[in-house]
Order: C-alpha cells, then structure tokens, then sequence
C-alpha cells in the first residue's frame, strides 16, 4: 500500500467545500445499512399480519427476511453516497468540477479506497481486494468440503452446513471468477490501454463495485439462518423448502446482477466511445475486445438472472406460484431462467481470461499476435453461440426431449470459435522468443488445462454420454478445469503482467514462481482425481459416497491442499511486493500498449495530453522490409 | 534460419526441419493422448450392463481419439516452443526473427478441420441418441414406475396390478422404460452401470429405456441435489433371470395401486 501513501494530502485542509460527501464512506455505509436494516425488520415484524391458516410455511419470516435485507441494501446505498450526485442532480444544483474532483479522490491518499470514488483506477484496486477476499473465502470452504470428503462416511459437517457450504462455495466463486478479469483489469488497465482519462460513467463505476459489497452482507447474513442448502444453482422447488438463508442467497443475486449490468453498460459504452483517436477497431488490443465481450455477454444474461430470483423469492414470501408444479407453475421454468444467464455467464469468465492471455502472448514471445482476426471472430462467435446452448445443463430433466438433438448441434459447434482461440496462441508461440516468465508459462498452462476442460465438454455435450455423465463429479471436474485450469490461470497471469502498472512495484519472482507450478500440479491432481471419481459413478454435491470412490477423493483432497499452499504463497507475493517490493520501471515488460506509456503511479487522469494511436500494437518481430 | 521476407509456407515447406520434427511430434502425442485418454477412462467406469452404458463407453472412446489430433497438434506446438530458444532475466529477449501476423492457408485449414470434427461429433452423438430414443418405444418392453421422494427411491410394476417395492428387480435381456416422477423436490434417477438417467420432477412422468444385459446387483444413485440426505439416496437394482424375476414378483403382496399406467399415459 506503500504508493498510495506517497501523497498523504490530508483532506481537511485546503480541501474544497464538498458539502455531505466528505462525511459519507464505508463507515457510514455500514452503520446506516445494520440500523435501517434494524429498524425495517423491528416494523415488519410487529405490522406484517400472521399468516393465514392455508398459506405455506414459513412465508411471514421470508417477508420480514427480505425486507430488512432490502432495507440493509437501501441504507448502505445511501450511506455510502450513492445517491448524492443523482438527488443533487434532480434538486438542480449539479456537483461542480471541485466536488467532482472530489469525489474522484483528488489528493486523498488512502481514504479514498473506502469510499464512493469514481475515479477507475480506485475502483480497479477495490475490484482487486474483493476478489482476493472472494477467493480466499470461497478457497477456505473448498477445503472444508474436502476435508469432509476424507473418509467415505463424510460426517463431521452436518449435512445441512454441508451442503450450505457446497452452495456458498459455488456460488461465490462463480462470482469472483465473473469479477477477477474484467473487474480489476477491466477497470484498472482497460481506460489506460484505450487511452482514455476515465470510464464514460465513472459514478455508475463506483455504483458497481459498492453494489457487490452491499450484495455481500445478505449472503453472509444468510449463513447465520439456515445456510445456502441448495447448491449454487438452487435449484426450485428445492429452493422453495430451504430455509431462511435462501433469502440471502436470493438478494445477493439480485444486488450482484444489478452491478453486473451496471458495470456492463458502463464499459461497453467506454469502449465504443472513448477509445484514443487512431484507435480503430484493428487496432484495438484483443484484451478490449475480450472485456468488451464478457461485458457485453452479461448484459442480456444478467436480467435473466435477476428476474428468476425475484421470482423465487415471490413464491417464498408472496405465495406465488411460478416454480410449484401443484399451483401451475414449473420447475423448468426456473431451470430454464437459470441456464439461460448460466450459460453465458462461462464465457463472461473465460473470454477476457483468456483475451489477456493473448494480449500477452506476443509481448513474451517477441513477435505478432497471429491472426487478431480469427481471434476477434472467435470472441465473436463464442458469443453469439452461448446464448443458444443453455439447455444442455437440462438434457436429462426431461423438459423438451426433442430438443436435444438441436441443443446438442448448438453446443458441439462452440468448439469451432474455441478452437479458433487455441489457433490464436499455438500460432503466436510458434517460432516466438519465449521470455521465461509466469505470464509465458501461464500461456502454456491454459492450453494444458483449457484442452482438458474442452474435450470434456464434448463428452458432455452428447446427450448419451451425459446420460451417464450429468450430476457426477465428472461435470464438477470438468467445469473447474474451464473456469479455474484456464480462467483463474489467465486472472493470476494479468495480476503478474499489470502488477508493476497498478502498485508501481514488480511481483516477487520466486514467489510467483513457486505459487504458479504448486497451484497448477495441485490442480491437475485435484480435478484428474474427479474426473476419475466421476467416470466410477460418484454423484456431485454428496457428503459421503461409496468406498470404491475413497481413492480418487484423496488424490483430489491432496491435490486441493497443494493448490491452497500455492494459494497462500501468492497472496503473500502480492502483500510482501506491493508494500516493499523492486521498484518498478514504466515499462517492465517493452510492451507496445497504451497502458505502458503512462508513468507510475499512475496520474489521476492519466494522460497530460490524450494519445493518438498511429502503430499496430503488436509490432514486434523483425520487420521483413 | 529460413529467409524472413517470404512467407513460410513455400517450396517444399514439409522438407523443413523444424516442421518435420513437430510432426515427428504430432504423432507421438496424438497416439498417445488418444490411447491413454481413452483407456483411463473407460477402465475408469467399470463393465458396463447394458446396452446404453456400451454405447457411452464407445462415445467416449471415438471422442478422444477425434479430439487427440488437435490436443496432439496443440501439444506439439507448445512442446517445441518449449524446446527452442528460451529466455530468463529482467529485459526482453531480441525480437523473433519474423513477424508474420497472419496465415490464411492456415486459418482456413484450422476451422476446416474443427468443422469437419465437430460435425463428426454430431453426427455419432445423433446416431446414439436415436438408439436410446427408439429403445423407449419398444413393444416388448416392460414398464416400471419410479417415484423419488426425500430420501428413498420406490418402484411399481403396473403390469402385475399393484406389486410395489423399494429394491428394484429386472429381468435380463428385456427392455425396460422407466416412467420416473418425484412426490417433492428434483431428483434425478441413476442407473449407474447402465448408463441412464432421467431427472424425476413433481408432478410429471419423464421416461427412460433400457435394457439390462448382465445379471447382477448395480447401483442407482440420485444425481440432482434433493436435499438433507442426497448423498445416501441411492439403493441396488437386482438383474436376474426371467424365471427369477417372474417368481420375485409373484412373491411379492398386491397393493392394487400404481402410479402410472398405460390408460392413465393415454388419457
């Protein structure tokens, strides 16, 4: 934190008059959402009416529930100064340039970084610590699932927590994954690297990274009355008998969904409009395109994803009728809505995963990036197609069999653009100069691990073979190896890569080393181990299982403890280098983008003067004339 | 070094021997990928009783060896890249010796083959798919309800009016379908060793055929988390011999009830 503190201006000083926005940050925040929380739920629980003799259990407790969750949300929304700028807005007195200033975290030093600053390069580090907290939360319940796994018995977890913990570690990482690129990077380095002063809307930039913590306290809350029972996908009518905790998981959604189209609309509109003049779109870096697409993809998704929520916690505190089969509603339906954003949401995680790897395939091999147009048409054509496949995660539910047939032509032919991807960085390492850093071997890890996670999913994408392979470990493996084989190692990758540019410091080496090949011998060893439990007939989500699977549960369970000495290994890089690490130049790297132009730390508007793009970014390699 | 100013692939490029080395290479990984990465995992999931299971395993053998080529190419290029000329330190190697950004021979052959692949996959997939599918409309068969319920599995026989059990029993070598529902929540119905599954849903009959080729005891697990007790859902089904089978189910007392028969399916 060592660079933040560099320019420690206090804020009372000369400080312009800003009025209530001095006084809001994560304190306020905090404190205004627990009391409106307090007060909403002590009014619903005296004026809400018992529930009548026929109505379904629990539905009074789900009111109360969900309101006070909602009145946390609207609190700490306000606490935090979210509505400052839009109430000063219709009331006609606009913030001026000072208070805008201001709020962008002028001269603040290290305050900022807890409170509504719109300024991207804070929100970048923001996204960055939460996605380590989120890792390192959903990582401790990974390790707890595996240590109950340890025996065949299972045992020492009650089920119920068990299977809270499956959700909650499911449903936590797929959203770190979602955030890890786009969030850190996407924010941080995306401005910089199209050479723009700041996102189109940096308000709604702020908005979107308080959404997600505002989204965090109903999740946890949720822990403490009756857990998450129903894994990630929560399933109705399953999730309709869950306990109150549904609740949490419920809104959490809704909150995290609003961030995500938030975020979406705000840097897909940054990058169609702010991008450096010169900049078309052949020269735009891959890595825009691949935070544009994932962006992009979320966008229509995420609604989807909102709506089924709201819909589900309707019929637990409403007593509607959407999902339950006895009243007219449908369980498909809600399957339906879920793997309508669920499918899309993969590709929301592995594309700009992926694109920052190939940002950073020709600066580690010294030469072009081969083929930027198949790899923008395999971006696109990932796109386009994912929105088409999502009923093979329904194949076996019985919903539409004569549909399978068409979903299985949809999915089989995603392997087209993926593999146009993989064409991208083969034909980018071949006759290249490897520069031996984590960046280059991730390259190479991703390849290893993404052509795992790719053959497997042919395997599942044929309706017999899913007959026999859908709800087993094999899935679990399979959809590991795609989100974290290749997704987290192109997220560790761009932390290695951007590092120097976001801290002003260089990554220790030896510690990055050491973590890379431990997390990715660990994770080999973890997810073969469940693919081969897997193919035996273990089912998923299982807290004890037959003695035939005990061996490939302890090959995965020690694969799981080596990926998290990896793990801890990197954080403590990250820590130990971001405060008293090698100082770093401008360019580490002699990388040809935007991003690298600018000095370190990096200006609060970046450029004095904003650049004009005349050269291909990717202009290494002996020029042949 | 070849010449940078002209484009790789000209003359007799394949006499090249960088380019031979990496097929040299090519073919030893793809035979390798292919041979290990079916073998595994077809051991990996035990004999299989049943037609369908066969199917699955045969599935999952022609997969691999389709996608062992590209994994092999994959692998061979990543491999010689590791083999040439490597680079440590803080500074920047010298630039490659081209800058070729671009290929469209390449390209065009790389999305011809992933088609062609990809259209392979489909069509074997189809092929299977329709066996599966046609084994539900077989005349001969015999029919079992399933009904799932939090956390047990039971089975009815509406041929024999009314025999009701929480062990499933079948006879070998008769196709069977299975018209699977649930009293709750979501379960899904798996006959491991058979290789089939059907998601039991409240309130609707969804159907599954199969037929049993080897007498046995095997194992049938719920795959859709139910709840508290998912992980022991599961019990055996008992494959015998059609005088067994016929002398288990006369043995067994008559409720009078099933819950899905023909008339009712017709109605």
């Amino acid at each position: 934190m060592t660079t933040m503190m560099e320019h420690p201006a206090p804020t009372s000083g000369h400080s312009p008059k800003v009025g209530i926005i001095r006084h809001l940050n994560i304190f306020t925040a905090f404190a205004l959402g627990a009391l409106t929380a307090i007060v909403v739920w002590r009014l619903s629980l005296s004026l809400l009416p018992a529930d009548s003799e026929s109505a379904p259990l629990f539905t009074r407790e789900d009111k109360i529930t969900l309101l006070s969750m909602i009145g946390w949300f609207v609190g700490f929304m306000t606490g935090i100064g979210a509505l400052v700028a839009p109430f000063r807005w219709v009331m006609g007195k606009d913030l001026s340039h000072e208070e805008n200033m201001y709020l962008a975290g002028k001269d603040m030093g290290v305050k900022r970084y807890f409170r509504y600053t719109t300024d991207h390069k804070v929100v970048g580090i923001q996204y960055l610590v939460i996605t380590m907290t989120i890792f390192g939360m959903g990582g401790i319940l990974a390790m707890l699932i595996r240590a109950n796994l340890g025996t065949p018995e299972g045992g020492w977890i009650h089920p119920q927590a068990y299977n809270s913990i499956v959700g909650t570690h499911g449903i936590i990482m797929i959203v770190g994954t979602i955030i890890m690129v786009t969030g850190p990077f996407g924010n941080y380095i995306m401005p910089i690297m199209i050479g723009a002063r700041d996102m189109a809307f940096p308000r709604l930039n702020a908005l979107s990274f308080w959404l997600i913590v505002a989204a965090a306290i109903p999740l946890i809350w949720g822990q403490f009355i009756g857990g998450i029972s129903t894994g990630w996908s929560a399933y109705n009518p399953l999730a309709g008998q869950a306990p109150l905790g549904m609740n949490g998981y419920i809104m959490f959604i809704c909150i995290f969904a609003l961030s995500t189209m938030v975020a979406g609309a705000n840097i897909t509109t940054t990058v169609v409009r702010m991008r450096a003049r010169g900049m078309t779109w052949n020269r735009t870096p891959i890595f825009i395109y691949g935070v544009v697409a994932s962006v992009a993809l979320a966008l229509p998704a995420f609604p989807v994803f909102f709506l089924s929520q709201v819909m589900s916690g309707m019929d637990r505190a409403l007593g509607t009728s959407f999902y339950d089969t006895a009243r007219g509603g449908s369980g498909w339906l809600y399957e339906n809505l879920f793997w309508i954003m669920g499918h899309p949401e993969v590709y929301v995680i592995l594309i700009p995963a992926v694109a920052a790897l190939m940002e950073m395939a020709p600066v580690f091999t010294r030469r072009p990036l081969f083929s930027f147009n198949v790899a923008v048409m395999g971006i696109a054509g990932i796109c386009g197609l994912s929105v088409l496949v999502w009923a093979h995660h329904m194949y076996m539910s019985g919903w539409a069999p004569l549909l399978n047939a068409p979903f299985m032509l949809t999915t089989e032919l995603i392997s087209i653009p993926t593999g146009m991807l993989f064409l991208v960085l083969v034909g980018t390492l071949w006759r290249g100069r490897l520069w031996m850093t984590v960046p280059t071997m991730s390259i190479f890890a991703l390849l290893w691990n993404f052509m795992i996670g790719g053959v497997t999913g042919i395997y599942l994408s044929d309706v017999p073979a899913d007959a026999f392979l859908h709800g087993s470990m094999y899935v679990t493996a399979h959809f590991h190896y795609t989100l974290m084989g290749a997704g987290l190692t192109g997220a560790i990758a761009s932390l290695v890569y951007w590092f120097p540019k976001m801290t002003g410091r260089m990554l220790d080496t030896k510690l990055s080393w050491a973590s890379f090949w431990l997390v990715q011998i660990g994770f080999n060893v973890a997810f073969i181990g469940m693919f081969f439990v897997g193919l035996q007939g273990q089912p998923r989500r299982v807290e004890a299982y037959a003695a035939i699977f005990n061996k490939g549960n302890l090959v995965t369970s020690i694969g799981a403890a080596t990926i998290m000495t990896g793990m801890l290994i990197l954080l403590a890089a990250v820590i130990g280098s971001w405060r008293n690490g090698v100082k770093a130049s401008m360019n580490p790297w002699h990388a040809k983008s935007l991003e690298w132009t600018v000095p370190n730390p990096v200006p609060l508007e970046n450029f004095e003067t904003l650049p004009v793009v005349t050269e291909d970014v990717y202009g290494y390699g002996r020029k042949s004339s | 070094m070849p010449d940078t100013n002209t484009p790789y692939f000209t003359g007799q490029w394949w006499k090249r021997k960088d380019v031979k080395r990496h097929a040299v290479l090519w073919v030893i990984l793809t035979a390798l990928i292919g041979y290990f990465g079916s073998e595994i995992q077809t051991r990996a999931m035990g004999t299989p009783a049943s037609e369908a299971m066969e199917n699955v395993i045969h599935l999952i053998r022609i997969f691999t060896w389709a996608a062992a080529p590209v994994a092999g190419f994959v692998a061979a290029i990543a491999i010689g890249a590791l083999m040439g000329k490597r680079h440590h330190g803080d500074f920047p190697p010298p630039e490659a010796e081209h800058n070729i950004s671009n290929s469209p021979r390449t390209n065009a052959v790389w999305i011809v083959i992933s088609a062609l692949l990809c259209l392979f996959a489909l069509v074997a997939g189809l092929i299977a798919l329709q066996k599966d599918n046609a084994s539900l409309l077989d005349a001969k068969a015999i029919h079992v309800n399933v009904v799932g319920q939090q956390w047990a599995w039971n089975y009815d026989y509406p041929g024999t009016a009314g025999v009701r059990s929480n062990v499933l029993h079948l006879p070998v070598d008769r196709p069977v379908v299975f018209h699977v529902t649930s009293k709750d929540v979501k379960h899904s119905f798996w006959v491991v060793q058979m290789g089939i599954k059907i998601d039991a849903n409240p309130g609707v009959f969804t159907e599954s055929a199969v037929t049993p080729n080897k007498i046995g005891t095997f194992d049938i697990r719920c795959a859709e988390l139910c709840g508290l007790l998912h992980a022991y859902m599961q019990n055996k089904v008992i494959v015998e011999s059609q005088s067994d089978y016929e002398t288990w189910l006369a043995s067994q007392p008559d409720t009078g009830k099933t819950t899905w028969t023909e008339e009712k399916a017709a109605a």
